[in-house]
């Protein structure tokens, strides 16, 4: 095992490192650690590790750029410039992630706009590449995470205000665990492909151990280098002073160069943040995860975990890994607009685990860059972007996504309540929900749609109408391995393929759209192949499990109900509630047959989707109970907190405003049950906590639910003897 | 404690009485009952979803068979279909779980559970051969139905049976839960050991700064002098302590307490130019020697709270209790001494002229818990005790009767062996002191039981959660009123709690009144009123006779 640990600071290495008193005895008790430092860099055994690191530091500087070179001489220049971040002031002016100081003023329309950032797009990714490359080859001996630079941030907090600044150098990033506010003082930077600069609000970075982990990347400056350097650095100092008290300030200043990048990092404090650390289950939240302890991946910096960041190195540092053809599927996405005489509609698919989320939140962030608005389309129950799973919905994106779902839990415009997590059990529903949504979608923004992970049999074949109810322009398809999960989606396999709802000679469309003409017309397919780790495999560590990720989706959405002052965290069951009466709003049961006379039953303490019907719901004192499943307008979700049989109320919890709630008269159960934590964790209720109970036990015959059987193989014999 | 706390699960029956409720309906034989259990397992499984157990779902489908076959209005094929889909499933579902990675024919599984044979060739004959006769569908029912009452219905919620069975648990959500437990507790070991580590490298850091202070000093020929301000290495190392310990605090009092840190090793000691031999330590009033305590001086005051000095002290008094070797204890007795020293209340001369000098650990008075503090100073007898004793005695805020002092004082010098100023050389009687001392420490190790169940030995500050009354949200009359203006017009309003129903959502068990109400849709509720804030307000159970 090699030590690395992080050092203090720069400074306090440079004198460790000049002063070398090999003092043995102090080590004596620390043999293991000190046994397993090289002991060639250091003139005894016993020396500071701060002086080894420093050593190994400067060597390897020298010995990665030898590395990189040979490797990188077939790709563009930009592999060396970025290779080379250490000296930039030698660069010419390199096209740059394009066109920041228009981004206000853009349109989507800017076809030369569009080019040189989709052209940026491109050559960036392959500096990228060229090291990811590297890292990934096959060839390569287990060394090259060995003699990986050790990241050093010249990061400083400080104590009175609470907040760090940070600078990077030019191509540096911080690939990193944990949350935070960013603000980008100077310069510009990029996090999962949105670019922040100079000026620009702060926006919150959630980056738990359950997803890929984000970088903020330092980019270059797109305004032209002419400016003065010594400018350029004096203004960069200013802003440090500006936001640093004196004695971290000192130990900042030496390190900015004109054209380095100043972020500004706070921890983050909202709703969100407080209404989940209030559960013990979730204290680990935005820790790093299992995996990453155990390569020892975290660096320890006082200054970054102060704000709630821990920096990651090492292997598990990586962070995004682009794979050629995503970039260059990315790169022909962001220049579709001008081969395009309307906006592109962009389908994305590909089986489970295979990066459809992390690919639909760089592509909305790229597109971000460019254009003020992208819609979304959300077709998958299971793992919701913006809603509660379980919905189908439609919504306006306008701000990047710099965290998982459960962090931006939004309001979308349109949505339908399906009530389960995957669309099985009824399929024609599912499409018909889809359309109904379809028509709401306006044409003007580019529209990204994300589908199911189920690409096998009925999945398919829904997949396959999905593409022609909407007139897809561009089918994003991904896979991971050596074969494709599913039949790869040409426009030819789709002239022959056959839908659930459409068939292939006779009608193209069923849509009911008045853009029929244009299904004539065929798709571009942009196949990605997923190179990342764990493609395909479920996350099997703490909050990476679907179930998981569902009650976190849920209990951002709920988080929305706490006041956004600082203040107590409520439980859900503090809240004053709504109250309707029975009668005047319907219910009904989405998932499976409950007898009417115990509807209730299954409806107290339940998730109810908050549906809008057409007619007008009156009942005659009772319960009204839907014999059939709607499809309507969903405005939010609630919870059902309790029916008071005696008034004839139901009482609700819900953070949909009063506004939207009026027009409420259906509410739907589904399979979706809320949080689990939150009925086991009432906390203050001294009485017994209903529908909790200590005393069940899993351990009995027939206990547990129905095992889903996943495929396991079967031996024949074993077959041929359970006929006899 | 954490083992045998019993794990919450969420399930679909509101309470105890309703699971007993349909466990006797479903098994009346009365076909008005079972069908009122049926509807109402019906409701459970939209609770449950996909998490229905599959004995509850067998056991639906089976009663259901009864009662159409109860009703005399279905033919014998009919009912033969019906009963071969329900015994098929019991027997396929049951079994799946047994299965491991390669399938296993089903009659050896169906032996481990005690299913008979027939039942299985029962299924075989369903799904692949000639269908049964109805006289034996009926039979297979029956014994099912009955097997399933025993080894489900009749076991589960049955405190006594659980603790009899057998641990071992082939179920997926407990494997589920299990595994996640394995990977939460690996990681948790893990960031320990991250943890001890870092807190070793930091202290090793903050050695190495403070000894070439040292040598400095040396050259200077100043040893004695005072040791000049932290230079701005050390300041910063120093931060990084106190970051470190307010983020993990007994990690870094474990750190302390090891070799080579406050015990320092022989080498260290000569290289501070003292004299390691353990012959010149005074074991039975031992102090720090000054160089050594000016060495951990800088680091005593970026940690001199309250909190941390109660915690080392503890810590400390740990160590000593484990039978540390003559020098472990000396410097460890020699570390309890300072901080108590430090913490007099009567100003020494001594005192006051460490206090001049600033070399008092930490300054601001620590009020301890005094009679914990005795209770740990005697469960770590050493030639020191009575000395530690002493300086605890003189120092409590409520002193202990003088008497007792004195006794305990002897006790303690006797248990020692030593040979204390205070103890009367012809109290030689042993038998009968060791013997109070014996009791008194049993005494005081259950009153250290006592306060360990009472408060974990975590940081005081996670405390209980408040209770729901005070963080029930109150909304302002004119929020109330707001909404309630966007809301007229539609059936929607605020819920208004009037002030008896106030007295509802507050805690108390004693509204459980239950007064019967018909439903709109013909089904009698008990309602059980808003009892508590809790998810249960109005739904009790129901019985449909």
């Amino acid at each position: 095992m090699k030590v690395r640990k992080v050092s203090p600071r720069p400074k306090n290495e440079q004198r460790s490192a000049a002063k070398r008193h090999p003092r043995n005895k102090w080590r004596v008790h620390n043999k293991k650690i000190r046994n397993s430092e090289p002991s060639h860099l250091s003139p005894s055994p016993a020396t500071a590790k701060l002086e080894h690191q420093l050593a190994s530091r400067q060597k390897l500087k020298l010995k990665r750029l030898q590395k990189v070179y040979p490797k990188t001489v077939a790709l563009t220049p930009e592999v060396q410039v970025k290779s080379k971040v250490t000296t930039p002031a030698t660069l010419p002016h390199v096209h740059t992630n394009g066109g920041m100081e228009v981004k206000n003023g853009s349109d989507s329309e800017d076809s030369q706009e569009w080019r040189s950032y989709a052209k940026s797009i491109l050559q960036n990714g392959m500096g990228r590449g060229g090291r990811e490359g590297r890292k990934n080859s096959s060839l390569m001996a287990p060394e090259p995470f060995e003699d990986e630079e050790v990241p050093k941030y010249h990061a400083q907090h400080d104590h009175a205000q609470n907040h760090t600044v940070l600078v990077l150098q030019q191509g540096q990033s911080l690939c990193f665990r944990g949350r935070c506010l960013l603000t980008c003082l100077s310069g510009r930077v990029e996090v999962l492909g949105f670019t922040i600069e100079q000026g620009q609000q702060p926006y919150p970075l959630f980056s738990p151990p359950s997803h890929c982990p984000l970088t903020i990347t330092a980019l270059e400056d797109c305004t032209p280098s002419i400016k003065n350097k010594k400018e350029g650095r004096l203004e960069a100092k200013a802003i440090i002073r500006k936001y640093l008290s004196s004695e971290p300030r000192k130990r900042l200043l030496s390190e900015v160069d004109s054209d380095s990048c100043v972020v500004l990092l706070q921890p983050l404090d909202t709703p969100l943040t407080r209404f989940l650390s209030s559960f013990s289950e979730l204290n680990q939240l935005f820790d790093i995860n299992s995996k990453e302890l155990r390569s020892q991946a975290a660096v320890h910096d006082p200054a970054l975990s102060a704000v709630g960041v821990t920096a990651l190195q090492g292997p598990c540092s990586r962070g995004l890994v682009v794979s050629q053809s995503y970039r260059e599927a990315l790169t022909s996405l962001l220049s579709a607009w001008e081969d395009f005489d309307r906006c592109p509609i962009i389908l994305v698919c590909g089986a489970k685990n295979s990066g459809k989320s992390t690919f639909n939140r760089h592509l909305i962030n790229s597109l971000l860059n460019h254009t003020a608005s992208v819609e979304y389309l959300e077709c998958d129950l299971g793992q919701t972007e913006f809603t509660p799973p379980g919905c189908l919905s439609l919504s306006t994106v306008t701000e990047p996504l710099l965290g998982p779902p459960f962090t931006h839990q939004r309001d979308p415009d349109h949505m339908v309540f399906y009530g389960q997590t995957d669309c099985r059990a009824d399929l024609d529903r599912y499409l018909d929900s889809l359309k109904t949504l379809w028509r709401h979608y306006s044409r003007e923004n580019p529209i990204i749609i994300n589908t199911m992970g189920w690409v096998k049999g009925h999945g398919f074949q829904i997949l396959v109408d999905l593409i022609r109810f909407f007139s897809i322009t561009h089918i994003v398809q991904l896979s991971y391995g050596d074969t494709l999960q599913c039949n790869s989606l040409t426009p030819e396999f789709l002239r022959a393929a056959q839908g659930w709802q459409t068939h292939p000679p006779a009608q193209p469309t069923l849509a009911v759209e008045p853009a029929n003409h244009f299904t004539a017309r065929s798709h571009v397919l942009l196949s990605i192949r997923s190179e990342f780790e764990a493609a395909g495999t479920a996350g099997e560590m703490r909050h990476q499990r679907s179930n998981e990720l569902r009650d976190l989706a849920l209990l951002g959405y709920f988080s929305q109900l706490q006041s956004a002052e600082p203040g107590p965290i409520r439980p859900l069951h503090c809240f004053t509630p709504y109250q309707v009466p029975h009668s005047a709003v319907a219910i009904g049961v989405t998932h499976c047959e409950v007898a009417p006379n115990h509807i209730l039953y299954a409806a107290n303490a339940s998730l109810v989707g908050l549906c809008c019907l057409g007619e007008k719901v009156a009942g005659r004192g009772g319960p009204v109970l839907l014999s059939q499943i709607p499809i309507c307008q969903c405005v939010g979700i609630g919870v059902l907190r309790g029916i008071d049989m005696a008034r004839g109320l139901y009482f609700l919890i819900t953070p949909v405003p009063p506004a939207l709630l009026r027009q409420v008269n259906c509410l739907l159960l589904g399979e979706v049950t809320l949080p689990k934590m939150l009925l086991t964790m009432q906390h203050g209720v001294e009485t017994e906590l209903p529908y909790v109970t200590t005393d069940y036990s899993f351990d009995i015959t027939g206990a547990g639910k129905l095992n889903v059987f996943k495929g396991l193989a079967r031996p024949c014999f074993g077959k041929a003897k359970m006929k006899n | 404690m954490k083992q045998k706390q019993k794990l919450r699960h969420v399930v679909a029956w509101m309470s105890r009485a309703e699971w007993e409720q349909l466990l006797e309906n479903l098994h009346s034989g009365q076909a008005a009952l079972q069908t009122h259990a049926l509807h109402r397992l019906s409701a459970w499984r939209g609770r449950f979803g996909n998490n229905t157990p599959v004995a509850v779902e067998s056991t639906a489908n089976l009663v259901r068979c009864r009662v159409l076959d109860s009703t005399g209005k279905l033919e014998g094929d009919d009912l033969v279909l019906l009963y071969s889909m329900a015994l098929t499933r019991f027997v396929n579902i049951i079994l799946e779980r047994q299965q491991g990675k390669t399938a296993k024919p089903l009659r050896r599984l169906a032996g481990k559970l005690n299913i008979p044979e027939w039942i299985v060739n029962l299924r075989h004959d369903m799904t692949h051969h000639k269908l049964p006769s109805l006289k034996w569908c009926r039979k297979g029912c029956e014994f099912v139905l009955n097997w399933l009452r025993q080894e489900y219905w009749s076991r589960q919620l049955n405190g006594r049976l659980i603790e009899d069975w057998s641990s071992s648990s082939e179920d997926e959500e407990d494997e589920e839960e299990r595994s996640k437990k394995h990977e939460e507790e690996r990681a948790r070991r893990q960031r320990e050991i991250e943890g001890h580590k870092k807190a070793r490298d930091l202290l090793i850091h903050y050695e190495r700064e403070q000894f070439q202070v040292y040598e400095e000093l040396l050259r200077r020929n100043s040893v004695h002098g005072p040791w000049p301000d932290a230079s701005s290495d050390l300041s910063w190392i120093l931060a990084q302590i106190k970051q470190f310990s307010s983020e993990s605090r007994d990690m870094l009092i474990d750190a302390l307490v090891q070799d080579g840190f406050l015990i320092p090793t022989a080498d260290q000691l000569e290289g501070l130019g003292i004299d390691p031999s353990e012959d010149l330590l005074d074991l039975w009033a031992p102090c720090v020697p000054r160089v050594f305590l000016r060495f951990w001086f800088p680091l005593w005051k970026v940690l001199n709270s309250p909190l941390f000095v109660t915690l080392i002290l503890e810590k400390l008094f740990a160590e000593l209790s484990n039978e540390p070797t003559n020098h472990r204890a000396h410097y460890i007795s020699a570390w309890i001494s300072e901080i108590l020293r430090c913490n007099s209340r009567s100003e020494s001369k001594a005192i006051r002229k460490l206090k001049m000098m600033e070399e008092r650990i930490f300054v601001s008075r620590v009020s301890f818990q005094w009679q914990e503090l005795i209770t740990a100073c005697l469960k770590a007898p050493c030639p020191a005790t009575p000395f530690l004793l002493q300086l605890i005695l003189s120092d409590m805020e409520k002193p202990l009767p003088l008497a007792t002092q004195q006794n305990l004082l002897r006790l303690c010098s006797i248990y020692t062996q030593s040979n204390h100023g205070d103890s009367s050389p012809n109290n030689t009687d042993s038998s009968q002191p060791v013997y109070t001392l014996e009791s008194l420490r049993e005494r005081l190790a259950r009153a250290t039981q006592n306060r360990h169940a009472h408060s974990p030995n975590h940081t005081p500050g996670s405390a209980q959660a408040p209770p729901t009354t005070d963080l029930q949200e109150y909304l302002s009359a004119e929020t109330v009123q707001e909404r309630n203006a966007v809301l007229r017009g539609s059936p929607w309003s605020v819920c208004t709690v009037s002030h008896q129903a106030e007295e509802a959502f507050s805690l108390s068990p004693a509204s459980a009144q239950s007064d019967l109400l018909i439903l709109g849709i013909g089904c009698t509720l008990l309602k059980k009123s808003l009892s508590c804030f809790c998810w249960s307000n109005c739904l009790g159970f129901g019985a449909l006779l």
